[in-house]
């Protein structure tokens, strides 16, 4: 009974999944936001940076890959819900027996994925482009700061989708939030060239560790325990994400069923 | 048992109005409304726009918390048991809206089989029947973005239909369709029904009550004011006759005039191109077009008949000319 109730929530995800998959490929706006940009932000940088040779590359593709999963996060993950709103399509999914937060799930992997593809695009064309040898030191734990990465944005982004619903306000500081984190979590520089006071507000964001396990790992520049401790952070800032979002779809779903916001009247 | 049951279901709305000194203002939707749908029943929901047919609905397929009373669907509690209600049912709302318009009908039916558990076997099988079942299994590859609108009703009913549930609510399914849509849709609701599938619909034209449903209730401004077969409806005006007079163009008093007269008992209007129909009911027959022409000295006059009593004149009589 558990293993079929678990198979049809993991049906659902992976067609959730699947589905955005397709319609942020139809989007415009979602391919310039997590593939374009971050090209273009890694071109600029390496033009800047480039008297540094390859040993700078690989950081500014994978700070630059991470501006892209922060854009998909912020812009795509953050509306999963007020943008199916939008459509009229919420009140399809809020009456279907898959709930709310497994559908979010499906469609934030599907966006962090995405974003992904923009780090590897990146890594292509700066190679082409200023002919540099660009190699990712510690290759395993490289591979597995990915995977816990996916873990920490995917439940930031559950939490910012339960967020952006409690109070639409919070959406309109979504083009202002954009550059903030990329400085904050360190995606392009270390925030230690940043003031003091803005490193407490470093921590607590999985962004941050993801930056510090990625770009540690792909330049060799962290040691085995620091990228560890990364990795701990972002999964200790994944359940707790994930547990608040919980909670908050709940009441979410239930004020809007009070309100009548499911739908545009 | 019967498949919905609802007691005493009541629904406000509060909304806040003002810029500076905000106030909240409370407008009821559904006022203490009643009724039971049997298993296998096509029960039909009629009112004028804004009545609350709707909001029920919504509060039926637990889109909405209903303010207070009580309503049951398939034996569950709208409120307290929503997901045992879901895997149950199926509903669609009237308009384009709500279906991935960037994917193809197919994706979409596939999208929402995963989300209502419909196993991928079972699925494979159904998706191309229901298609067929609507009409769209040679355009089944295209973007929705490309269908009609009538298309994309259809498409919503085989939505609705993919985890063959026990219990459809069809909320204004025409509404917005050319006549040959409407008909392809009113064929498919018959199809259900045969299928003995229980089906509360909602519409806003008579004929097409007449025509599908059992039973109907007849709500306006949230309250339902008669509740019965078509025939026992229509059966509620046998003590009147209808008199129709087409006018081009109507004079702004003409309408309080002629409901102050002591033998008309209800008068409506309604748009027909150039022209203006106006319905009179009344109790003394085709003697009413005498005392009633004098009114229309100033208005071009068409056609003028006197006819018997259809269900459209019961629930003009039962809205009080609001339809």
């Amino acid at each position: 009974m558990r293993n079929s109730m678990f198979m049809k929530y993991f049906r659902a995800v992976r067609t959730t999944f699947e589905i955005t998959l397709r319609q942020n490929f139809s989007d415009a706006f979602i391919i310039f936001a997590v593939i374009i940009q971050p090209m273009i932000i890694a071109i600029l940088a390496l033009w800047m940076l480039r008297e540094r040779g390859g040993d700078i590359a690989i950081f500014v593709i994978v700070g630059s890959g991470l501006t892209g999963l922060w854009s998909g996060l912020l812009f795509i993950s953050g509306n999963s819900i007020t943008g199916e709103r939008w459509v009229g399509t919420l009140e399809g999914l809020v009456a279907s027996p898959t709930p709310m937060p497994y559908i979010v799930l499906g469609k934030n992997l599907a966006n962090v994925f995405q974003s992904l593809i923009s780090m590897l695009a990146s890594y292509a064309i700066v190679a082409l482009l200023f002919d540099l040898q660009i190699n990712v030191q510690n290759p395993l734990l490289f591979g597995v700061s990915i995977l816990i990465t996916v873990v920490a944005f995917v439940s930031f982004g559950l939490l910012m989708a339960a967020l952006f619903v409690i109070n639409p306000s919070f959406a309109q500081f979504q083009n202002g939030l954009e550059f903030p984190i990329y400085i904050l979590a360190g995606f392009l520089f270390p925030i230690a060239l940043l003031p003091g006071w803005t490193t407490p507000l470093s921590y607590i964001l999985a962004p941050y560790w993801a930056s510090l396990a990625l770009h540690g790992s792909a330049t060799g520049a962290s040691s085995s325990s620091e990228i560890a401790f990364s990795w701990a952070m972002m999964l200790i800032f994944a359940t707790l994400y994930a547990y608040i979002s919980n909670r908050l779809f709940n009441v979410v779903l239930r004020r809007a069923k009070v309100d009548a916001t499911l739908s545009m009247q | 048992m019967n498949a919905i049951e609802v007691q005493n279901l009541r629904r406000v709305f509060t909304t806040n109005i003002g810029r500076f000194r905000r106030e909240s203002k409370e407008i009821v939707a559904v006022e203490d409304i009643s009724f039971s749908v049997g298993e296998g029943e096509l029960f039909g929901l009629l009112g004028p726009n804004g009545a609350g047919k709707t909001t029920t609905v919504k509060m039926l397929t637990t889109l909405l918390i209903p303010s207070s009373g009580m309503a049951r669907v398939g034996g569950y509690d709208v409120e307290k048991e929503a997901k045992e209600i879901s895997p149950r049912i199926g509903f669609i709302f009237g308009g384009e809206r709500g279906l991935y318009w960037r994917l193809s009908a197919i994706d979409n039916l596939r999208y929402f089989s995963s989300l209502y558990h419909v196993d991928p076997d079972t699925s494979k099988k159904r998706i191309p029947e229901l298609l067929e079942m609507v009409g769209l299994e040679e355009r089944g590859k295209e973007k929705v973005e490309g269908f009609s609108r009538g298309m994309k009703q259809r498409l919503h009913i085989a939505r609705a239909l993919l985890h063959d549930p026990e219990i459809l609510f069809l909320d204004e399914p025409t509404m917005g369709l050319d006549p040959v849509g409407a008909r392809d849709l009113r064929r498919v609701v018959r199809n259900l029904q045969s299928e003995k599938k229980t089906i509360l619909l909602t519409t806003h034209y008579m004929f097409e009550a007449d025509m599908l449903c059992e039973r109907i209730a007849v709500i306006n401004k949230g309250q339902i004011v008669a509740l019965d077969t078509p025939e026992e409806l229509k059966k509620k005006v046998n003590d009147l006759s209808v008199i129709e007079v087409e006018v081009f163009g109507v004079q702004d008093n003409l309408l309080e005039s002629i409901r102050k007269l002591d033998f008309v008992d209800s008068v409506s209007i309604e748009d027909r191109d150039q022209r203006q129909v106006l319905t009179v009911q009344t109790p003394i027959g085709s003697e009413a077009i005498s005392d009633l022409m004098p009114l229309f000295e100033s208005s071009r006059v068409g056609k003028v008949i006197s006819r018997e009593p259809t269900l459209e004149d019961a629930y003009v009589r039962l809205v009080g000319g609001e339809g």
